[in-house]
């Protein structure tokens, strides 16, 4: 302290707190502790500091939604000088770090660090970001960003509740105040190393250590896999309108295609390869099956399986089901994408997964993760770096659980295997799908006497909702060409999905499309129902439609709030739909537990009861207050000229292409196509409760947003009508059980989740575990049109017309 | 013609709305000056939701925090009896077989002949893994293991003290009686009538 007639008044002050004996008229407070904080220039200093800490304005996944929930009205982190999240890592502090961090997007993140100036401080928000979390087995998520970068602050949780951040902020600020001037070592002689940017190999890896890896890949051990016993399959009866529905395109295609070209199999058509195109194409043309919702495939000991869903819009109902066989040696088959273009990402993905080729595919390259990485993970010989047993539950769990970190296991101590006799000194990394210009690309452009460039949006992007990256060819500011670029949240649902049993796949499901929790477990649940044959009681087949409905709502509600926010229209629109979307998520933690993560749905019913104050709290709220919130939010947004003038016209998706780009939930229904697959195909109890399909013809963005708004209020009516007609009773089938076996079969089961048809196909083999579990995602798929949409526009629009795709990319990339 | 009058009226009610918003949060402000005591506002603080919109519903954490609802999960926790220090555990392994990531490690306890004795020795849980899907405490059958509310747990290192091992987790009954009023007024009730009906048998 300067000055010692100060210093004799503070402690002299200090004494009078102490002792509590203030003489009269002498006021100690707060001013006391200001002038003892101003005690050098650190207290001055580190006050400054810890006041306008701001945030990088990133988000990586579920953890990043609760980010923006901390930056909502409710918890308002402007309360603690951090509400600036900067756009640029140029102007920001602190790096929150919300999410899975994936191999494909950590030379990202570490890029975004080296840009921030010092100080820099990072928050690891939640388990996956601290240490992988979860999803930490799987092969595409690094354990921990601490692996990459230095971590200030850990902040546990799944996700970690809004207070759960703020109080993690509150203790980066106390780590704040310990600085000392003399000892920070940015205002010391020397400019800061970056920190190596990692490498997407076979693998991902550090560029220093290729001598390391080279000397010692010799010693990583292969894992060795245990077969397990196969268990007595009981075959699940298959369901009668599928079977019936088979009969009758096995008769049609008898007369078109000739019977050779299939075999019919129960509720299957086994299609022979080369013919697979005729069939389908005749399906289309001739039988009305125009709507191609699922593909996928199945890694059999002898075979590979591709498997496709074929719906009818116009005729609704079930689903024609056709199965191909592909050699294992040699997997090649033709590509559908001339028949349906819904298949071109799915086909992509397919490839990417499985290894099987689709001729005539014009893009056939790795979607989800990267070229050149190595092997195709949903083989079942495949194995990731942390394997450690074909199923789980594991063996070294109990009774003799030692506890022994995965990285341990490993001789690198993270989340890698490289291929023996992969030689990192004479590795170069393909130029396909690397975020610069290509020297092709730039050669082909300079012929063009205007200025084309080509623009990366992405992947850290605020407006790309999440880690959703575009490659956009502009013409000036015209857009020529773009490509989406995905994978950056691949947290390989579907092979860990595969490890889990049964039961375990229900939080997981939380987790994909995360902002819509209660409708993924809707879909998960009966889709194994349909194998197990459950019937689900009257009371929760009821409150499954009340959380799905009220699901519905928050994120149409979110949806439409950051559509105006892409617009330009920033963060007050999604301020206010976010106090409303707060009321439900209420309503979700007190009866499920979470806000987010509900976890709530069980085979055979759900997990816990409402109770009396969920309903008359759900009743004011689809009564009184949403009506009013929606209606304001239609109010003072809708007829606005700034929002009618970037909406009206703007990527127009006609109905013929939407439905072959198999486009679903409202992108498809803005495009005047009335398919709701809670009216197509009911499932649950949807059929006994009065609500329209709203249906709009622009196919513009204005429809989309606009086609959402009406979902929102049909949406009420239901939970209005449920909460009604609300029976009692038990709310689940049998006893709790935690272990299940499901009867052998394959189902495809989906529902009309928010985001479009949610599809889940799985194969099981009698066992505990699911043999195969692929999720179709709509969010995935609606992808699909976004370049078809796009082209034309100017490169704001394409923000836009992204935003009203309205895409949650744990869904895209699982 | 009237359209082209009524053109940028609409932008017009738009900003009166938000206008509106943020002047009402100061009537508020106004409105607790007559002594009106403020509530955090939301649905599990008051038991209801106001029936208007707008308003100033900000929780002053950490001077006041929400009130998590009793099924709040956040970490799990490990039961002992109040009056004895019992350890509720008997390690069955549900709750690791159960566990969707597969971060519970039990080690089970045995006796000096090296008979298995139903208690744990260990018990770990790896939290940078845990999902808080809340699995272990649904599906324990002797309410060994519940979620706890407590989410305040930040810390700046997570090698050594986010694997929490058996003195981490546990917590008292009274804790429990606490933070979980109507779940355990049940399980103890539904643990009376069972005694009870052993009592009759013998």
């Amino acid at each position: 302290m300067p000055n010692k007639a100060v210093r004799d008044v503070v402690e002299r002050y200090d004494d009078y707190i102490e002792q509590g004996d203030a003489p009269e008229g002498v006021w100690v407070g707060p001013w006391n502790n200001l002038i003892k904080s101003l005690d050098s220039l650190n207290g001055l200093y580190n006050w400054g500091r810890k006041s306008s800490i701001w945030p990088l304005g990133f988000g990586l996944a579920c953890c990043a939604i609760e980010m923006i929930c901390t930056g909502f009205a409710r918890f308002d982190i402007a309360r603690f000088g951090a509400e600036l999240f900067r756009a640029s890592p140029r102007q920001a502090d602190v790096m929150i770090v919300s999410g899975t961090v994936t191999k494909k997007m950590v030379p990202q993140i570490v890029r975004l660090y080296n840009q921030m100036p010092e100080p820099r401080y990072v928050i690891a928000m939640g388990a996956c970001a601290t240490g992988g979390g979860p999803f930490k087995e799987g092969y595409n998520v690094v354990s921990g960003i601490d692996k990459y970068l230095p971590v200030d602050v850990y902040v546990p949780g799944c996700p970690p509740t809004p207070s759960a951040l703020l109080q993690g902020l509150m203790t980066l600020q106390a780590k704040i105040e310990g600085q000392k001037l003399s000892e920070v070592p940015w205002y010391r002689a020397g400019v800061s190393e970056g920190f190596p940017v990692p490498v997407l190999g076979p693998d991902i890896f550090d560029p220093r250590q290729i001598p390391v890896i080279d000397a010692r890949l010799s010693e990583q051990e292969e894992p060795t896999t245990k077969a397990g016993k196969p268990p007595k399959a009981k075959p699940a009866e298959l369901p009668a309108p599928e079977v019936e529905l088979t009969k009758l395109a096995a008769e049609f295609l008898r007369g078109t295609v000739g019977a050779d070209a299939f075999r019919d199999e129960g509720n299957a058509l086994i299609v022979e390869p080369l013919r697979l195109v005729d069939v389908c194409h005749s399906l289309r043309n001739g039988f009305g099956f125009d709507y191609l919702s699922n593909v996928t495939s199945v890694d059999y000991p002898d075979r590979f399986e591709v498997v496709y869903h074929i719906y009818s819009i116009a005729k609704g109902g079930a689903h024609i089901y056709l199965k191909v066989h592909v050699d294992r040696d040699d997997p090649v088959i033709p590509s559908l994408i001339s028949v349906y273009r819904s298949a071109d990402f799915q086909e992509r993905e397919v490839y990417d997964m499985m290894g099987i080729r689709f001729a005539g595919h014009p893009n056939l390259k790795r979607i989800l993760l990267w070229e050149g990485f190595e092997g195709f993970p949903l083989r079942k010989d495949w194995k990731e770096a942390y394997y450690e047993q074909e199923q789980k539950p594991f063996d070294s769990r109990w009774p003799e659980g030692y506890h022994v970190a995965a990285e341990d296991r490993n001789i690198w101590g993270k989340n890698v295997r490289y291929p023996q006799g992969w030689d990192p000194k004479t590795w170069k990394a393909p130029t396909d799908g690397t975020l610069v210009l290509q020297p092709e690309e730039l050669s082909a452009l300079s012929d063009i006497d205007t200025d084309k460039i080509i623009l990366n949006i992405g992947p850290q992007h605020p407006s790309t909702h999440g880690v959703f990256h575009m490659r956009v060819l502009l013409d000036g500011e015209t857009v020529v060409d773009l490509e989406p670029v995905m994978g950056y949240l691949h947290r390989n649902h579907e092979q860990i999905g595969e490890r889990n049993a049964w039961l375990m796949n229900m939080p997981f499901t939380d987790r994909l499309d995360y902002l819509t929790g209660m409708g993924n477990n809707f879909g998960y649940a009966i889709t194994v129902e349909k194998l197990m044959g459950s019937k689900v009681p009257e009371r929760a087949e009821y409150i499954r439609v009340i959380m799905a409905e009220l699901t519905r709502i928050a994120s149409h509600l979110w949806a439409a709030g950051f559509l105006i926010s892409d617009l330009g229209a920033f963060f007050t629109p999604a301020n206010y739909i976010g106090e409303e979307r707060e009321m439900i998520l209420d309503l979700f933690e007190m009866t499920a537990g979470s806000r987010m993560m509900v976890n709530y749905f069980r085979f055979g019913g759900v997990a816990y009861d409402i109770s009396d104050t969920f309903i008359a709290a759900a009743t004011h709220l689809v009564k009184e207050r949403l009506p009013r919130a929606m209606e304001e939010l239609d109010r003072y947004v809708t007829a606005n000229e700034i929002v009618q003038a970037r909406t009206k016209g703007i990527g127009v998706l006609p109905r013929d292409e939407a439905i072959n780009y198999g486009a679903a939930g409202p992108v498809l229904r803005a495009s005047g196509v009335q398919y709701d697959v809670r009216k197509a195909e009911p499932y649950s109890i949807y059929d006994r409760f009065d609500f329209e399909v709203p249906v709009l013809y622009g196919g513009d963005i204005f429809d989309r947003y606009w086609v959402r708004m009406l979902e929102a209020e049909q949406s009420r009516r239901i939970v209005e009508q449920a909460l009604r007609d609300l029976p009692g009773g038990p709310i689940l089938e049998g006893a709790p059980r935690w272990s299940t076996r499901v009867p052998a079969g394959e189902a495809y089961g989906r529902v009309e989740n928010p985001k479009g048809e949610l599809g889940f196909y799985v194969v099981s083999d009698g066992g505990s575990n699911p043999y195969r579990y692929h999720v179709r995602s709509p969010s995935f798929v609606n992808l699909t049109t976004l370049a078809e949409m796009s082209k034309g526009h100017k490169v704001a629009d394409v923000i836009g017309i992204l935003g009203s795709l309205d895409i949650v990319l744990g869904e895209v990339d699982r | 013609m009237r359209d082209l009058f009524k053109f940028g009226f609409n932008i017009r009610t738009g900003l009166w709305i938000t206008i509106y918003h943020w002047a009402y949060t100061y009537w508020q402000d106004f409105q607790r000056l007559t002594g009106k005591p403020w509530q955090p506002s939301g649905l599990l603080s008051s038991g209801k939701i106001g029936g208007d919109t707008l308003g100033y519903m900000t929780i002053q954490y950490p001077e006041v925090k929400i009130i998590t609802p009793e099924r709040f999960r956040f970490m799990p926790m490990l039961i002992y009896e109040e009056e004895d220090g019992d350890i509720r555990c008997t390690s069955c392994g549900i709750c690791a077989k159960v566990c969707p990531p597969q971060c519970i490690w039990i080690v089970q306890s045995k006796d000096s002949s090296g008979k298995t004795i139903p208690q744990c020795s260990e018990f770990y849980i790896d939290t940078s893994i845990c999902m808080q899907c809340g699995f272990c405490a649904e599906y324990c059958p002797f309410d060994a293991i519940k979620m706890n509310h407590d989410y305040e747990l930040s810390s700046f290192e997570r090698h050594e003290s986010w694997v929490y091992n058996m003195q981490d987790l546990l917590v008292s009954t009274t804790y429990y009686a606490q933070t979980h009023p109507n779940d355990w007024n049940r399980e103890e009730s539904a643990r009376a009538t069972k005694a009870a009906e052993k009592a009759a048998v013998h």
